[in-house]
């Protein structure tokens, strides 16, 4: 899956992303906090079947290196 | 580990809450909090009220009425019981224990011996688990299960990641051996390594009582050792890791599939959570009671029976239903369940003092 599909999909997912660029900062994201790590943590479980821990999203500063989560 | 244990049933059910109603949207509004944000926060979360015990009142006083209030419903009286087991976290004392206090307090048989589980969120599956224990193999023939806490004096108002969540309520379960060979299964498990996720610091050998220095997390979340701290996301991360398989567990040792299951009956964390678990479990949200956390909050280990009081009650008296559940937190642990429950006795919620 390309970034550009990860983003897609992240957008289409958690509202708090529907307009986010990859160099968008997530400290700077309206709303940001530990219900937006929630949300991000539910994504990836469900869209990459991917397990995260809170400190690995916390440990993001940008959208971009959250997807970089993804293999 | 897995336990299947025949030969007993749950003879009755009943929960007290505390007495004082807290708005979620108003406190936050009081804190200071954006209302914009508030009302995201609790469309998603799915928080709206909570009820907390009034000043004095503890677990102890809230599992002795919910137990008061079943006795007198089920028509038995206190000397009947032939052993009390108390989940709490919040004791009255750190000595003695809880339960010694409620066997005193209902002036129990000095035969009933009488200790407590210093379990939390899993807390009332284990508690299951060991009256099931004492009625399937250990002579009892009526066990006093009482699971309850007083989580929302432990929270910090600085931190409003946690502070919101936490209602207060106490417990009582009965259960019964009988001549009823179905059995009901258990899986438990526990993960050390995650201790510090879910932790109240100061108050036990290693750190007693001393001074408090207020601390502030990336957030703006304000708390301090003696609070309970908790680090949501790791406990989300937890949950969704280890509960479906528990689920999956216990349903392949018990032979049942979603579709045949009457109830998924979870410990009440936040709708959130639950609406998660269930559709990762293959569950409904029709069979998933979840709206005990909106009315009462995270009442820790009272929250599977009051879910079950909440949602089920009428068919729950009408009984059996096939339900299967799973209470997860502070350890961190979990406690998976499955069996046939009722018909049985339910005493409604009711909050203390009225």
């Amino acid at each position: 899956m390309t970034s550009e599909e990860k983003l897609r999909l992240l957008r289409g997912d958690v509202d708090l992303f529907a307009s986010a660029q990859p160099d968008t900062v997530l400290a700077a994201l309206p709303d940001w906090g530990s219900l937006a790590i929630l949300l991000i943590i539910v994504h990836f479980e469900e869209k990459h079947r991917l397990s995260v821990a809170g400190a690995q999203v916390r440990g993001c500063r940008t959208v971009a290196e959250l997807l970089a989560l993804i293999p | 580990m897995h336990s299947s244990l025949s030969h007993l049933r749950i003879a009755g059910l009943a929960v007290t809450t505390g007495s004082v109603v807290r708005d979620f949207l108003a406190d936050g509004l009081a804190a200071g909090v954006d209302r914009a944000a508030l009302e995201r926060t609790a469309k998603t979360i799915g928080l709206r009220e909570r009820r907390v015990a009034s000043a004095g009142v503890t677990a102890l006083d809230l599992c002795a009425d919910a137990t008061e209030r079943l006795l007198a419903e089920m028509g038995l009286d206190a000397s009947s019981i032939d052993a009390v087991i108390f989940v709490t976290q919040t004791p009255d004392h750190s000595q003695p224990n809880n339960a010694s206090l409620l066997h005193g307090r209902l002036g129990l048989s000095k035969s009933a011996p009488a200790y407590d589980l210093a379990m939390g969120c899993s807390g009332w599956v284990y508690g299951l688990h060991q009256a099931a224990l004492l009625c399937a193999h250990g002579g009892a023939a009526r066990v006093l299960l009482c699971a309850g806490d007083t989580l929302s004096r432990l929270t910090n108002p600085g931190d409003r990641a946690t502070d919101p969540l936490f209602g207060d309520a106490g417990s009582a379960t009965l259960v019964e051996k009988t001549g009823r060979s179905a059995p009901m299964h258990f899986v438990l498990g526990a993960d050390g390594a995650g201790a510090a996720a879910i932790q109240v610091k100061q108050g036990g050998a290693r750190q007693p009582a001393g001074p408090l220095a207020e601390r502030t997390d990336a957030e703006g979340n304000r708390t301090h050792d003696a609070n309970l701290v908790m680090n949501g996301a790791d406990v989300f991360s937890f949950t969704l890791r280890e509960v479906p398989g528990a689920l999956e567990a216990v349903m392949r040792h018990a032979g049942y599939a979603p579709a045949t299951t009457d109830a998924l009956v979870l410990h009440q964390a936040n709708r959130f959570i639950l609406s998660t678990l269930a559709k990762k479990a293959g569950f409904t949200e029709a069979q998933t009671p979840m709206a005990v956390v909106e009315r009462y909050g995270n009442q820790s280990s009272a929250s599977i029976p009051c879910a079950l009081i909440d949602g089920l009650a009428d068919r729950l008296e009408a009984g059996p239903l096939k339900v299967v559940g799973c209470g997860f937190g502070v350890g961190l642990s979990w406690g998976a369940f499955a069996g046939e429950f009722g018909p049985l006795t339910v005493a409604p919620i009711a909050s203390f003092p009225r």
